[in-house]
C-alpha cells in the first residue's frame, strides 16, 4: 500500500466515523429534518428487528421504515404533539467499535451504542449494534439502508419513539 | 381527604365501582391487584396461547397468566398442553426462553425429563428413591383446565362454575368474525410478538382498547400525519360507528357499522387498499363463501374489541395483556396472518409495523397517555373517575348486548361492570 492510499484510506474512515456522529448528535438533539436529510432519497430502510437473524419479511418488526414511511414517522414528529415524544426525552449516545468495509463505493459500517434516555425520574439504558450501508454523496454520505439490532430486542422494551 | 384503602382490610368493590364513576385506587392498591391476579386471572378464563403458535410436536411457549408461568406445548399425539413453567422435583424453572421446541422437557437443575405429554421418563439414580417413589406421581402438572375456540386457548387455574363458552358468550362472534376474513376460517399467529412496557395498571389498557373518544386527541399527530390508518380517521361523534357491551365484560368498536354506512367499498378496514391489488385473496374468499357474503366480509372487515381479562381482537392485530404490577404491564402484539391470502399478510405485516409495538406511530402514544393517567390517580384526589359519557343512552338489544355511540363509555362500564361481580361474588364467598 502507498502512502498515498493509506492516506486517502484513513482520511475516508475519519469521514466515516463523523458522519455517523453527526447522525447521533442530530437525533440526540431532535433535529428531525436535519436527521432525514441525511438519508438517500429513495430506496432506503431503516429496520430495528425484534430479534437476531429475523427474517422481515415473516416477522413483525418494532420499525421497518420505507422511504415513504420515515417521511411519515419525521412529519409526525413534527407536530409537535407525538405524545411519546412530548416533551421529548433528554438522549445522549456513545458510537463506539466501529469497523468499516468497502464494496465498490458503498461502505458498510457496523458499530456499538449505548444510549441514555432521561425521561421524567426514569433513566433508560438502551444499546446495540447498528449496521450502516452508506453511499458517497455530495459533502459526506447518504444512508441507504440502517439496521439497529437492540440488546434487549427479544425482551418487553420502553416506548421507542425516539430516533435510534 | 380521601384515604387508600388499608391493607389487609376486606375492599369493598361494590362500593369502589359505581355505575358511571370508579375509584381512583382500583388502579394503585397493591392489595386490589393481588386480589386481581387471584380473583379474575387466576380463577377465571384467560388467553393463554393460539395453536397456530405451535403448530408442530415439541413446539412452545411460555406465557404468564396472572402470577403464573405456564407453558404451552404440543405433545405427539397432536394435543396441546398447558403446565406450570416448574420442575415437580426441586422447583426450577423448566422453559427459560418465551418460544422454542423441543423433544422433550429436561430440567436444568438435576435433568429431570419430561415427555411433551408432561409424564416424568427419566431422572439420574431413580434407585436411590424410596420404595413408594414413583414417576407416575411425578410429572409435570398441567393447569386445572384448558379450553379453546377458534385456535385461542384459554386456561383457568383455578376451577370455577364457568365453561369457556359461556364465559366467552356473545364474543365468540368476535372470533367468528375475525376468523371468517380467512378463505378457510383459520389465522397463523406466526410473526412473533412485539413486547411493550407500558407504565400504567392493566386495566387502563383494557380500557383504552375499546376507547372510541381519545383518538383525536392522543392520535392527532398520526391523523395529521399519515390518512391511511382507517380507523383512526373515524373519530366524529356523529360517526355511525356503535360501541357495543357484549356482557362478561367484553365489547368492542363496531367499525362494520361505518363501513356499511359508507357503501360497498372493500377494504376500508386495511387502509383503503384497492381490491384489484389483492386478487388471490378477493378470489379466495368468493370461493369460500360466495361473493355476497364474501363481499358482505370484506366490507365489514376484523373486530376491534377486547376479550375478559387480557386478550384483544385488534383489527388485524392480536393484543395480549400482561399484568406486571399495579403501575406496570406488558402489552403483546402480533400481526393476524389469514390463511390464504398471502398478499393481503404481506401488508398487514408492514401496517402492524408503522402502527402497533412501542415505536408505533399510535400505540407509543397510547402508552404515553396511560403513563400520565397512572400518575395522575396516583394522587389521592380527586377520588373518583368519572365514566358516565353517554350512560343511560344506551340501546338494549334482545340479547342484552348494548348499543351506543363511536364515543360513549359503554364499553368501558361493560367491563367494569363484570369486574365488580367476580371481585365483589368471590369475596362474599369468601367472607
Amino acid at each position: 500500500m502507498t502512502t498515498a492510499t493509506l492516506e486517502r484510506s484513513t482520511l475516508s474512515d475519519t469521514a466515516v466515523e463523523q458522519f455517523l456522529y453527526l447522525e447521533a448528535r442530530l437525533q440526540d438533539e431532535h433535529r428531525y429534518d436535519e436527521w432525514e436529510a441525511l438519508w438517500a432519497s429513495e430506496d432506503t430502510l431503516y429496520w430495528v428487528p425484534r430479534r437476531q437473524d429475523a427474517d422481515p419479511a415473516r416477522e413483525v418488526s418494532y420499525i421497518y421504515d420505507n422511504r415513504a414511511r420515515l417521511a411519515s414517522r419525521i412529519r409526525q414528529l413534527n407536530t409537535g404533539v407525538r405524545h411519546s415524544q412530548a416533551p421529548k426525552s433528554s438522549l445522549r449516545r456513545l458510537i463506539s467499535n466501529i469497523e468499516i468495509s468497502r464494496n465498490g463505493d458503498d461502505v458498510e459500517v457496523q458499530s456499538n451504542f449505548i444510549l441514555i434516555e432521561s425521561r421524567r425520574a426514569n433513566l433508560t439504558t438502551w444499546a446495540g449494534r447498528t449496521t450502516h450501508m452508506l453511499a458517497p454523496a455530495e459533502n459526506g454520505f447518504r444512508i441507504k439502508r440502517k439496521t439497529v439490532v437492540l440488546v434487549n430486542c427479544a425482551e418487553a422494551i420502553d416506548n421507542l419513539a425516539f430516533l435510534v | 381527604m380521601a384515604t387508600a384503602p388499608q391493607i389487609q382490610s376486606v375492599i369493598d368493590y361494590r362500593h369502589l365501582v359505581q355505575d358511571g364513576r370508579l375509584h381512583g385506587s382500583l388502579y394503585t392498591s397493591p392489595q386490589i391487584f393481588a386480589d386481581e391476579m387471584e380473583q379474575i386471572f387466576h380463577r377465571g378464563w384467560s388467553f393463554v396461547a393460539h395453536d397456530s403458535e405451535i403448530p408442530n410436536t415439541g413446539d412452545f411457549v411460555v406465557r404468564r397468566v396472572g402470577t403464573q408461568s405456564l407453558i404451552a406445548v404440543r405433545s405427539k399425539d397432536g394435543e396441546v398442553h398447558v403446565f406450570y413453567n416448574r420442575c415437580p422435583h426441586r422447583g426450577a424453572t423448566l422453559c427459560q426462553t418465551s418460544s422454542g421446541h423441543r423433544s422433550r422437557i429436561a430440567c436444568p437443575y438435576h435433568a429431570w425429563t419430561f415427555a411433551l405429554d408432561g409424564r416424568l421418563i427419566g431422572l439420574p439414580d431413580e434407585a436411590a428413591y424410596p420404595a413408594d417413589f414413583s414417576k407416575a406421581d411425578a410429572g409435570l402438572t398441567p393447569v386445572a383446565r384448558m379450553d379453546s375456540y377458534g385456535g385461542f386457548i384459554f386456561v383457568n387455574l383455578i376451577p370455577n362454575e364457568l365453561t369457556l363458552r359461556e364465559h366467552l358468550g356473545h364474543a365468540t362472534e368476535l372470533i367468528d368474525a375475525l376468523l371468517g376474513l380467512s378463505p378457510t376460517g383459520r389465522i397463523q399467529l406466526s410473526a412473533g410478538w412485539m413486547k411493550h412496557k407500558m407504565r400504567s395498571n392493566w386495566k387502563m389498557i383494557v380500557e383504552n382498547q375499546v376507547d372510541g373518544y381519545h383518538a383525536p386527541m392522543v392520535h392527532g399527530s398520526l391523523i395529521a400525519a399519515n390518512r391511511t390508518f382507517a380507523t383512526v380517521r373515524d373519530r366524529k361523534p356523529t360517526s355511525p360507528t356503535r360501541v357495543r357491551d357484549f356482557g362478561m365484560g367484553h365489547s368492542d368498536i363496531d367499525h362494520a357499522s361505518d363501513y356499511r354506512a359508507a357503501g360497498d367499498r372493500l377494504f376500508r378496514w386495511t387502509g383503503g387498499i384497492d381490491p384489484e391489488r389483492l386478487p388471490g385473496y378477493v378470489k379466495a374468499m368468493n370461493d369460500a363463501y360466495g361473493p355476497e357474503d364474501a363481499r358482505r366480509r370484506l366490507i365489514e372487515g376484523p373486530p376491534h374489541s377486547m376479550l375478559f381479562p387480557n386478550l384483544s381482537l385488534a383489527e388485524m392485530n392480536i393484543m395480549v395483556i400482561e399484568p406486571v404490577s399495579p403501575q406496570h404491564s406488558i402489552q403483546y402484539t402480533i400481526p393476524v396472518f389469514l390463511e390464504g391470502a398471502d398478499d393481503l399478510n404481506a401488508r398487514t405485516l408492514r401496517r402492524c409495523e408503522g402502527a402497533m409495538g412501542p415505536a408505533g406511530m399510535l400505540i407509543a402514544d397510547d402508552a404515553e397517555i396511560g403513563e400520565l393517567t397512572q400518575m395522575g390517580v396516583a394522587n389521592l384526589e380527586p377520588e373518583w373517575i368519572i365514566l358516565s359519557r353517554g350512560m343511560g343512552k344506551e340501546e338494549v338489544l334482545a340479547n342484552g348486548v348494548k348499543l351506543a355511540g363511536l364515543m360513549d363509555e359503554t364499553s368501558q362500564r361493560g367491563f367494569w361492570t363484570h369486574y365488580r361481580e367476580v371481585m365483589a361474588a368471590s369475596q362474599e364467598v369468601s367472607q
